[in-house]
């Protein structure tokens, strides 16, 4: 165990959670930057199960799961009372992109993005895994342009009828309405209304629903895609909190989004339709047109990145130190003129 | 950048963001309040220079430069004097010595320079000019009106183009229903079959909209500059970024070591969803059904059921 502690060289902080920070290190075996998650060990509720929670999940999902948009969990260490989880280092994530008001994103960089954190959710979704913390904080992006599904502390085998899941989950402004009423037992519908709550601030530039409450949250919901009836979203007055909400007559999408294609627009309503029974699953909606039409998703190498961020492979050494080092001045020093 | 602030009262952009500047002919500023207050009965003097100044005058401040808007203001009553025209000089240089008369006439009434001299300068101007001035406005005019004319006549031309349009329109939709009444008549009397003629009026109504066309919409202003003619040159064209291939989906594949089970359709069919728990209202409200459990169900059973562990050690072995 304590090689593992040599093996892993911090060199950065990268920042703190809830339930744990996170360090940029080099793997010394491998030469490989990755990050270290170091779990606090917590208050001894938390702790009573002998390791934190969110940290087990992570632990027990990721060690199977394999896929190219799926942060890939390298390593588990413990030392002491802590454990450490070992993950690919990723640059950046789809939330600084978004604020980053000096980049440009193209809709053929907005369907570069979609696709590949569909393509992610599909491989869950088909293993039985809801995520339920999907957000663009959460989606973690490399300096390559390559996406990944990150933190799966919420993350959760779905599917059986007899296991009650917690409805306070998904950070509020991706919450999907049935969790917001209360609903105990759901489907992967709630990380598809996340998606879609993604997309529309990919094509804003700022939060869709930015509720300040649960009950506002709500509100929001309805005043953008209109009030549900029993009509629209059969058994909704059953779910556990539901509240009447007064009548919202819907927004159509094309108002709100008026730069988005029709192809775009579907899409949208269908990961946004408040019925999640109607809402589209992963593979639907990858097979809707708007992913085969034209413009084709940039390609990951050339999707936009932060100025600080740099992309290694594509940098150009400077002509100039090349220049100076054929000439071997590469040693002297710069004469200043006066 | 300085703060904007009113010379008498001294608020200042910050402490009312709606501060409105007013600037009169003599350039100084006062703001909208203050301007309220002293020109209560619609005239007064400037608080700075005490001149003799009409409410009425009094226009919001445009530039930041007060300067400006006085000198603005001073050439607008001096153009109206001042109006000959290229046409009305026999020499370039002429001409040339005529404008700059004028820009140094404004730039000393603006800087307040021999303003008396200047004043008396202009009356004399005016006194021998004023057959010119007089005539020349009157061209100004006129000039005016050739363009009032060019613009109605503009807009008869589109309300006609308008009218024709609809009339096409209706003339189309009861050709369409002229056919559609023939050809119930055709079918209700003639002899022949009832899928020939229907192909026949089909043939003949496809025909018939080719031939249909709407009256060519106007390529061109009425300067003769063609629509679409100056996006050309106004934009920069997108740099056409290489793109990637287009995207096509495939679905996910996995080994499973057993047989292949029965796929989101069939569970209903072969019977298999009326051995779970049906699910309740409530709980498809919430977006679970109780095929999801269901099928859950079913893969899980089935996977790794031909799993033949020696096999596997066999291929760790070969691998190591």
């Amino acid at each position: 165990m304590v090689d593992k502690l040599r093996r892993y060289e911090k060199i950065d902080f990268l920042g703190e959670g809830q339930f744990a920070t996170v360090y940029k290190a080099k793997d010394s075996l491998t030469d490989r930057i990755v990050a270290v998650k170091k779990i606090k060990v917590g208050s001894r509720a938390e702790a009573k199960d002998g390791i934190n929670r969110t940290a087990l999940r992570e632990i027990k999902l990721l060690q199977e799961l394999k896929h190219d948009n799926i942060i890939g969990l390298l390593d588990v260490f413990g030392y002491k009372s802590n454990v450490s989880l070992v993950f690919d280092f990723m640059d950046t994530d789809l939330e600084v992109i978004i604020k980053d008001s000096s980049l440009v994103l193209t809709p053929a960089n907005i369907k570069a993005y979609l696709i590949q954190t569909l393509q992610g959710l599909d491989y869950l979704h088909f293993n039985w895994i809801l995520h339920r913390d999907l957000k663009p904080n959460n989606l973690l992006i490399s300096s390559e342009g390559v996406l990944k599904i990150g933190d799966f502390g919420l993350a959760k085998f779905y599917g059986s009828p007899n296991r009650i899941n917690t409805h306070q989950v998904v950070t509020r402004w991706y919450r999907a309405p049935e969790l917001l009423y209360g609903a105990r037992l759901y489907g992967t519908a709630i990380d598809m209304w996340a998606i879609g709550c993604i997309l529309a601030e990919l094509l804003l530039r700022t939060p869709f629903l930015p509720g300040e409450s649960d009950l506002d949250q709500l509100t929001r919901i309805f005043q953008a895609l209109g009030t549900p009836t029993e009509e629209t979203w059969p058994g909704m007055t059953q779910l556990p909190d539901f509240i009447q909400f007064k009548p919202f007559p819907a927004i159509p999408l094309k108002d709100i989004f008026t730069a988005a294609g029709d192809d775009l627009l579907d899409l949208l309503a269908s990961l946004l339709n408040i019925n999640p029974l109607e809402r589209c699953t992963c593979d639907q909606a990858l097979q809707m047109p708007y992913f085969s039409n034209n413009p084709p998703p940039t390609l990951k190498a050339k999707l936009p990145l932060p100025m600080t961020i740099k992309r290694q492979p594509e940098e150009k050494p400077s002509l100039k130190r090349k220049l100076l080092e054929a000439t071997d001045g590469a040693s002297l020093a710069k004469r200043l003129q006066f | 950048m300085e703060e904007q602030a009113c010379p008498r009262c001294k608020t200042t952009k910050y402490r009312n963001p709606s501060l409105k500047l007013m600037v009169n002919v003599c350039g100084h500023t006062l703001c909208e309040s203050c301007v309220d207050l002293l020109f209560l009965k619609g005239s007064g003097s400037c608080p700075e220079c005490q001149i003799a100044l009409r409410r009425a005058n009094f226009r919001v401040q445009l530039y930041e430069d007060a300067m400006v808007e006085k000198e603005v203001d001073i050439r607008k009553r001096i153009l109206r004097d001042f109006n000959k025209r290229e046409e009305d000089f026999e020499t370039q240089s002429e001409y040339d010595n005529y404008l700059e008369e004028i820009e140094n006439v404004i730039y000393n009434l603006t800087n307040n320079i021999d303003v008396i001299e200047t004043n008396k300068k202009i009356e004399q101007y005016k006194k021998e000019n004023k057959d010119q001035i007089i005539k020349n406005k009157s061209k100004l005019g006129k000039k005016e009106n050739e363009l009032e004319e060019l613009l109605q006549l503009e807009r008869l031309e589109q309300e006609e183009r308008r009218l024709e349009f609809i009339k096409k329109e209706l003339e189309i939709k009861r050709h369409k229903i002229r056919e559609k009444e023939a050809l119930i008549d055709e079918l209700m009397f003639s002899e022949q079959d009832a899928r020939n003629i229907i192909q026949l009026f089909a043939s003949s109504i496809h025909a018939s909209e080719d031939e249909i066309k709407f009256a060519p919409k106007p390529t061109t202003f009425s300067t003769g500059i063609k629509f679409g003619q100056q996006n050309n040159t106004c934009y920069l064209s997108v740099p056409k970024i290489d793109e990637g291939p287009i995207y096509h989906y495939i679905p996910i594949t996995q080994e499973i070591e057993g047989p292949i089970p029965p796929v989101w359709g069939e569970l209903k069919i072969q019977g298999y969803i009326s051995h779970v728990r049906a699910a309740s209202e409530g709980e498809r409200a919430g977006g679970f059904g109780s095929n999801i459990a269901c099928l859950r169900a079913l893969q899980e059973a089935m996977a790794g059921l031909y799993h033949d562990s020696s096999k596997q050690l066999l291929e760790i072995l070969t691998i190591t």
